[in-house]
């Protein structure tokens, strides 16, 4: 009898504390695959390791990131990758026109996020205005998305001017960049996680007939995620970039689903109304342990895919029984 | 001058007339009570009046003036607040966000006023603090309520709008005593500030307890509105009710069945579920049993409990002289229960199949098929077609092409290949077209006829006025009254399910 009411109580505490921090599954899966990496691998989890890591991820956090505002209100975003690619190419094309210059690189990227945040209005305007089936919306703008990427750019190749690949792939103050990145990434995150934008788009995601009847402007609401969305796709390009110095207008596409698969590995709930970006940010480190951790095992090439694919399918299976675990 | 009139508003949904002509004229400082029957507009109305439902025509007037209110966000602007009969929450959104969302206080940068909103939150959530139990907390997520306090959330969301006019849509169903006692003491509280409210309720006793006028609505349209102190209970049904209580027992009405000469074959005792307790009735063969009572009494519940849905707490079921607890449907069937459901999308017909394999699944159970063969099987589907009259092209046809008449039809159909000894019938009729309509009630009084015993709840009266032999109605989840022989009136019928236990 002890025991029961022991084990009650503190399965009580342990589900307040996932449903405090969906994320709580996914960071220990993520912890349980750095301890692999490290033990095939030791030089995977030191300082050097860690930096290639987040260097070569951080534009699929990105893109986690993006999809995650989507997926609170219950949509989803499919053409999140070709939003990378199309944003890629415009910054690397106009970089190379304006010379390579300090300038010109901040000056493309700027242009590249307004590219990204239209992009994001146009998904948005198709599915919350038009109301179409946001699947299959955004699956038809994601092709209208790479046809622009290959009208920019029709072969890949052009490289991004030294003056971007090295900043991104630097070191200031003995400190790599990505990591000045990733601690602007958390400010920018923790501020917009207190907008009210996030708790609309969380109420929508429950139940939109419920949040129109509260009064909410659902229609704007639903654009607003699709413009923040594109706003991190953009992020998601530079990054991508600035990790491979050159403009490829096919080098998103397969992401996007990789960023569906990191949302849901970081404990959100593709229905709606349910997650964190935190959560989606794990997600994404996730796909990259495991994809190193596959590397690092000695995997013959042929079989690697084969591997990664089951290794994401057993992860999934994990988060979904911890978390379950934790909630009953 | 009233503080807000509706002048002959309507609404249609396709075919379906939800409110023909609402007439209502609300006072500054008054609770109006709105009262009707199953599906007579009330909700519409209200929903018109919130901005969430778009009226066909009419008129309405604030402070004299007349506006359109272009949807919720409008009526708000309007000074229009409303708790909504469904709810309108956040699951997973805490209590205090709930009741904020609506207009989420922002700091200066457009962040969330996290202060603000506690604070904001904190002053309706102190108005239920003594009534809403201990675990109800600000910080709690909607999902971990219970369904009380998921009411009492949506009283407060509603509250938190300051609204100058604030309407209520049954906001004490899941309500205990004390917590509608202080809902009332808010409620009086705002009257005396004199806003106006709209209040709907099934409880006769709560609406001579908070009510100062009522508006009686039937069938879409606005039939009178009374001052409470110069009316009663009585009367207030007999408005409801109108000139149709004289056709109520009418031509149809069987005679009521000396039960006793005959032995049931059905019987249950101390019933108890989600949703409904101490329930017993006994249906004999040939006899039609009716339930009666509002939506969401627990008749449903009962039903689709002694079919083996949904799990029985306690009670006993006795099929036919042998003790009978199903745990799935598979077991019900084979034992000779028979469910139709009004909600054919979920429980009825198998979506874009053909009408030969909607017609066989229950033939495929009880002879423990292995084999489809098409010629043979049309051969014993065809009789079951033609005893009700159903229209359809050819067997291969999908069932989608049908309307949702003949549909049912086929669902009703798949039983009679295999007779069942009891057939539940679950609000058969919810959304089939008249002719479909009688040839389904013929159906069901030659079937009890012959021998078998029938359960049949309904929400439309007359339908089960018309048919039944015996009538329990329920309430609150549980029989309050039986009806037989001449009591069997839409008067004693509105009586039982509208008075409070």
């Amino acid at each position: 009898m002890a025991t029961a009411t022991l084990s009650t109580t503190r399965s009580g505490g342990l589900k307040r504390l996932v449903e405090r921090y969906p994320f709580l599954p996914a960071l220990l899966i993520a912890l349980v695959l750095l301890a692999l990496n490290g033990l095939y691998q030791p030089r995977s989890v030191s300082f050097i390791g860690i930096t290639g890591l987040v260097k070569t991820y951080l534009a699929l956090m990105m893109l986690a990131i993006a999809q995650t505002y989507v997926v609170y209100a219950g949509d989803i975003d499919l053409s999140a990758g070709a939003i990378v690619s199309l944003v890629n190419v415009v910054i690397v094309v106009l970089m190379e026109k304006m010379g390579g210059s300090g300038f010109s690189v901040v000056a493309a990227l700027g242009i590249g996020l307004l590219a990204g945040l239209a992009c994001g209005v146009v998904n948005g305007l198709v599915v919350a205005a038009l109301r179409l089936q946001a699947i299959v919306a955004t699956f038809a703008t994601s092709i209208f998305f790479t046809g622009l990427a290959l009208y920019v750019m029709p072969v890949a190749g052009t490289p991004a001017p030294a003056a971007f690949w090295r900043t991104y792939g630097g070191r200031f103050f003995d400190i790599p960049f990505v990591f000045y990145a990733v601690i602007i990434l958390a400010v920018v995150l923790y501020v917009l996680a207190r907008t009210r934008l996030s708790t609309q788009l969380l109420a929508v995601g429950d139940d939109a007939q419920a949040a129109f009847q509260s009064g909410l402007p659902v229609t704007r609401i639903r654009i607003q995620g699709y413009a923040l969305c594109g706003l991190f796709a953009a992020l998601a390009a530079f990054c991508i970039t600035g990790d491979t110095a050159s403009g490829d207008p096919l080098v998103g596409g397969k992401m996007t689903l990789f960023s569906v698969a990191a949302v849901v590995l970081g404990g959100s709930a593709l229905s709606g109304g349910y997650g964190t970006v935190v959560g989606s940010i794990i997600g994404a480190l996730i796909i990259g342990l495991i994809n190193s951790l596959v590397f690092f095992v000695g995997t013959p090439s042929e079989w690697q895919n084969l591997v990664q694919g089951l290794a994401i399918l057993v992860a999934l299976m994990a988060g979904v029984l911890v978390g379950r675990r934790a909630r009953a | 001058m009233s503080k807000i009139e509706l002048r002959g508003v309507g609404k249609a949904y396709g075919a379906t007339l939800a409110l023909r002509r609402g007439d209502l004229s609300i006072d500054a400082g008054e609770v109006h009570v709105l009262i009707g029957s199953n599906g007579s507009g009330k909700s519409t109305l209200c929903k018109i009046l919130a901005g969430s439902v778009r009226p066909d025509g009419g008129e309405i007037l604030i402070d004299g003036r007349p506006v359109t209110i272009g949807g919720p966000r409008a009526a708000r602007g309007h000074g229009i607040g409303i708790f909504y009969q469904e709810l309108s929450l956040a699951r997973h959104r805490s209590v205090a966000e709930n009741i904020c969302l609506p207009d989420l206080p922002a700091t200066r940068a457009g962040f969330v006023d996290r202060d603000a909103l506690e604070k904001r939150a904190a002053r309706y959530i102190a108005l239920f603090a003594a009534v809403a139990g201990e675990d109800f907390s600000a910080e709690t997520t909607v999902d971990n309520l219970r369904a009380d306090q998921r009411q009492l959330v949506e009283i407060m969301k509603a509250l938190a709008t300051e609204a100058p006019v604030l309407i209520f849509d049954e906001p004490t169903s899941a309500l205990d005593r004390a917590q509608v006692d202080r809902f009332f003491e808010i409620l009086r509280g705002l009257k005396a500030e004199g806003r106006s409210i709209i209040f709907i309720s099934h409880r006769m006793d709560e609406i001579f307890a908070i009510g100062d006028r009522v508006t009686v609505i039937r069938d879409g349209e606005t039939v009178g509105t009374e001052k409470i102190t110069e009316t009663n209970p009585a009367a207030v049904i007999r408005l409801m009710v109108g000139a149709q209580d004289e056709l109520a027992p009418g031509h149809a009405a069987p005679p009521a069945a000396a039960a006793a000469d005959r032995s049931p074959v059905l019987s249950v005792r101390a019933l108890a579920g989600k949703g409904f307790a101490n329930v017993g009735f006994e249906v004999a063969r040939g006899e039609i049993l009716g339930f009666g009572g509002l939506h969401g009494q627990g008749q449903s519940s009962v039903l689709r409990a002694v079919f083996g849905v949904n799990p029985v707490g306690s009670g006993e079921i006795v099929l036919d002289g042998k003790p009978f607890a199903a745990s799935n449907p598979r077991e019900a069937i084979r034992r000779g229960l028979a469910y139709v459901s009004g909600d054919r999308g979920r429980d009825g017909v198998i979506s874009g199949r053909p009408i030969l394999e909607n017609v066989t699944p229950i033939h495929f159970l009880r002879q423990k098929l292995r084999l489809a063969r098409p010629a043979a099987l049309a051969e014993r589907v065809r009789p079951a077609l033609e005893a009700l009259h159903t229209k359809f092209g050819g067997l291969a046809h999908p069932i989608n092409s049908l309307s949702g008449g003949n549909q049912q039809k086929i669902v009703i159909a798949r039983w009679l290949i295999d007779r069942p000894d009891v057939l539940l019938l679950d609000d058969p009729t919810k959304g089939i077209d008249l002719s479909a309509k009688t040839d389904l009630f013929t159906l069901i009084r030659k079937l009890a006829a012959e021998g078998m015993g029938i359960v049949l709840y309904s929400s439309e009266d007359a339908e089960l006025l018309n048919n039944a032999d015996r009538i329990l109605v329920f309430n609150g989840g549980q029989v309050r009254r039986e009806l037989t022989g001449a009591d069997r009136t839409r008067y004693n019928l509105y009586q039982a399910a509208y008075e409070a236990a």
